[in-house]
């Protein structure tokens, strides 16, 4: 077993791996660029070390530098968390070259994986199911027909060199396909000057669901189960639940066999996911692989009682995985929020600033995976990301109301977070009957605001500020000494809304 | 004492008196009484018409935040300002006019030029921060009066981008 990792990310996901070596008795080194000196994950670790300035160029994304920090401190092992170098494999090799080693997969699968054209076509060979389509631009209109019919209806018009949806149309039935066509023909032609499209299956009332696995280098493969993972916002989830309200046991089975297949096929090891795409028929389709520790991993600890990180770190010291399939059970309902430094109600746009006070939830069930404090700094640099808040009950139901009154009991002061719109999610009767696709917050939420509040309350919150000036200590009480230069000015700025007075 | 205080975004006045270790607290007509105390720097108990409530508090320069059940209030404390705040948005006419940056970032695009007419809601320009673009889009229909940024540039938020002029 390694006696030392350094790990190569900051905020929550550092300092989780961080406990995770410590509880393993191996030294734990953090790394910190300009903007994170006084972050927790600093705080947290055994040793620490500057690698370069804020912007995570210079730092997080520095191969050189962070292999340094690795020698220098003579660490065995590398853990990049998620985003940074994590899915990078020439930062993957470069370990391997330095005889450090990279936990994660090895350089070659995660090459495959990572080009979505190979090992598309690598999945295609394998029989693993994938969104039929084309594989070339529509040059001849008049073989549309027969494309679509071998893709099968509705069918998707795409545009070759398009994106934001400009161009595309779709088409449930032959009748409307020449017309549909020709408009989105003209319609990427003014969008991007080129009319190419192609046409690719609709997926309708999709579900988003992925598969954790665990492999280790000797061939063993598991799947711990799926994650739902339909609540996203601009591509990016936001809430995530295990198990899925939509998979019945031999959908799971049949599903599970698929991911570890794509595993299998693309030489894979340590810990990784695999996404599919699952339709209002329950016809599934793979994605991709994240070959990295998901954002939303917690989830599947909290089900299955297994720690992904431990794991991680013992396939890669080369350990054989311990369980076999059949040992594995999913247990209860866990949920995960996803906590943002952002401003539902501007946008979403991100706010960076000063965390003037923060109580994090706590209780049985409730796990808060955290990477900042009273008093810290939320840097412009990174990722909005602040923590996660996941919870676990006996059923699903259960577990939406520990995750309500959760969210009710988080309190966070001086930044603006999404937390009273993630309460109306889980709320939400839809969300709460599970019928949950990838466009429930589109569909749902278009234009969000918070709800009233109640007058009462506005009154209590008029007697606790009279209090507040009233009392004489007031500099030791709320009220915070002024607070050095931070790194963001947005938080002196009160509210901002884009383009001023509406 | 009385006090007065801007709650997100309205004036209120409020008199608040301290009588045998209990609050009195009046508010417009109504008059309550309600058990206050400090349980550490940022958190107040209290207690009134039979009801508990845990109350977290917590300042910056100007303003309190205070967070009661699950809802974040914002206060502004007007007793020793010298300068009253009139409330509202004064100047908003004046905001639509400029453009500025919503968050310190990086312009990625300016998508306009200057003289260009412009509608509401057009994208006039794309700024990065936290790994996000986000659109700065116009507040009114109008025409591009100066253009103040180029790709590239770091921008703060009290820099004008953009200046729009209503169309004559």
């Amino acid at each position: 077993m390694f006696k030392k990792i350094l790990i190569a990310n900051r905020g929550e996901i550092a300092v989780r791996i961080i406990k995770a070596c410590q509880e393993m008795d191996i030294t734990a080194v953090a790394v910190y660029s300009d903007a994170d000196r006084s972050s927790l994950h600093v705080q947290t670790a055994d040793e620490a070390v500057y690698i370069g300035a804020a912007p995570a160029k210079e730092s997080y994304l520095n191969i050189d530098r962070i292999i340094q920090a690795g020698k220098d401190t003579g660490s065995e092992a590398i853990h990049p968390g998620y985003g940074f170098l994590a899915e990078n494999a020439v930062f993957a090799e470069r370990c391997e070259q330095e005889n450090i080693v990279f936990i994660g997969p090895n350089s070659k699968a995660m090459k495959l994986v990572g080009d979505k054209i190979r090992s598309r076509q690598a999945m295609e060979k394998a029989g693993i199911p994938i969104i039929p389509g084309m594989k070339s631009e529509l040059k001849d209109i008049s073989k549309s027909k027969l494309e679509a019919e071998k893709i099968g209806y509705p069918v998707m018009i795409k545009a070759s060199a398009g994106g934001g949806g400009k161009g595309m149309r779709i088409v449930y039935k032959e009748a409307g396909l020449k017309t549909a066509l020709e408009a989105g023909k003209r319609e990427a032609k003014a969008a991007f000057g080129n009319d190419s499209v192609y046409l690719e299956k609709y997926i309708e009332e999709p579900r988003h669901i992925e598969f954790q696995i665990l492999a280790d280098n000797f061939g063993n493969t598991v799947h711990i189960f799926e994650r739902e993972c339909s609540i996203q916002r601009r591509h990016q989830k936001i809430v995530e639940e295990s198990p899925s309200p939509a998979l019945e046991p031999q959908l799971r089975e049949k599903m599970g066999a698929i991911a570890k297949k794509v595993i299998n096929v693309t030489g894979y090891n340590n810990a990784g996911t695999v996404e599919f795409l699952l339709d209002k028929n329950k016809k599934f389709y793979f994605l991709e692989v994240n070959a990295r520790l998901q954002v939303e991993h917690p989830v599947t600890e909290l089900i299955s009682g297994i720690d992904l990180v431990h794991q991680q770190i013992e396939i890669a010291s080369g350990k054989k995985l311990a369980f076999k399939q059949k040992e594995l059970q999913q247990k209860g309902h866990a949920i995960e929020c996803r906590i943002y430094a952002e401003d539902p109600t501007n946008n979403f746009l991100p706010s960076p600033g000063k965390i003037l006070f923060l109580k994090e939830p706590a209780g049985p069930g409730v796990r808060h995976d955290c990477g900042i404090y009273s008093d810290s700094d939320v840097p412009i640099y990174y990722d909005p990301i602040l923590a996660k808040l996941i919870v676990w009950a006996a059923d699903r139901d259960k577990a939406c109301r520990r995750m309500k009154k959760a969210l009710d009991d988080y309190v966070v002061l001086g930044c603006k977070t999404n937390i009273e719109f993630l309460k109306d999610v889980i709320d939400h009767p839809l969300f709460k009957e599970g019928k949950t696709t990838t466009d429930f917050i589109k569909d749902n939420f278009p234009d969000w605001h918070p709800p009233e509040k109640p007058q009462s309350l506005k009154e209590l919150a008029l007697a606790v500020a009279a209090f507040n000036s009233q009392d004489p200590n007031k500099q030791g009480r709320g009220y915070r000494a002024e607070p050095k230069e931070t790194l963001s000015p947005w938080h002196k700025l009160g509210k901002w809304s884009i383009g001023g007075g509406k | 004492m009385d006090y007065e205080f801007i709650i997100d975004g309205d004036l209120h006045e409020i008199f608040l008196e301290k009588k045998d270790e209990q609050f009195y607290i009046s508010l417009g007509e109504e008059s309550k009484r309600a058990d206050m105390r400090w349980i550490s720097d940022n958190v107040v108990s209290l207690l009134t018409g039979g009801k508990s409530y845990c109350i977290y508090l917590a300042s910056d320069k100007k303003q309190c935040h205070i967070s009661i059940n699950g809802h974040n209030f914002l206060v502004e404390d007007l007793s020793d300002e010298e300068e009253v705040f009139t409330g509202g948005e004064h100047g908003s006419e004046e905001a639509a006019l400029f453009i500025k940056a919503p968050m310190p970032g990086k312009v990625i695009k300016i998508n306009v030029k200057e003289k260009q007419a412009v509608r509401k809601n057009q994208t006039l320009a794309v700024v990065e921060a936290m790994k996000m673009e986000n659109e700065i889009k116009s507040s009114i229909d109008g025409q591009v009066k100066k253009i103040n940024a180029a790709p590239g540039d770091l921008v703060d938020p009290d820099m004008v981008l953009i200046e729009l002029e209503t169309k004559s």
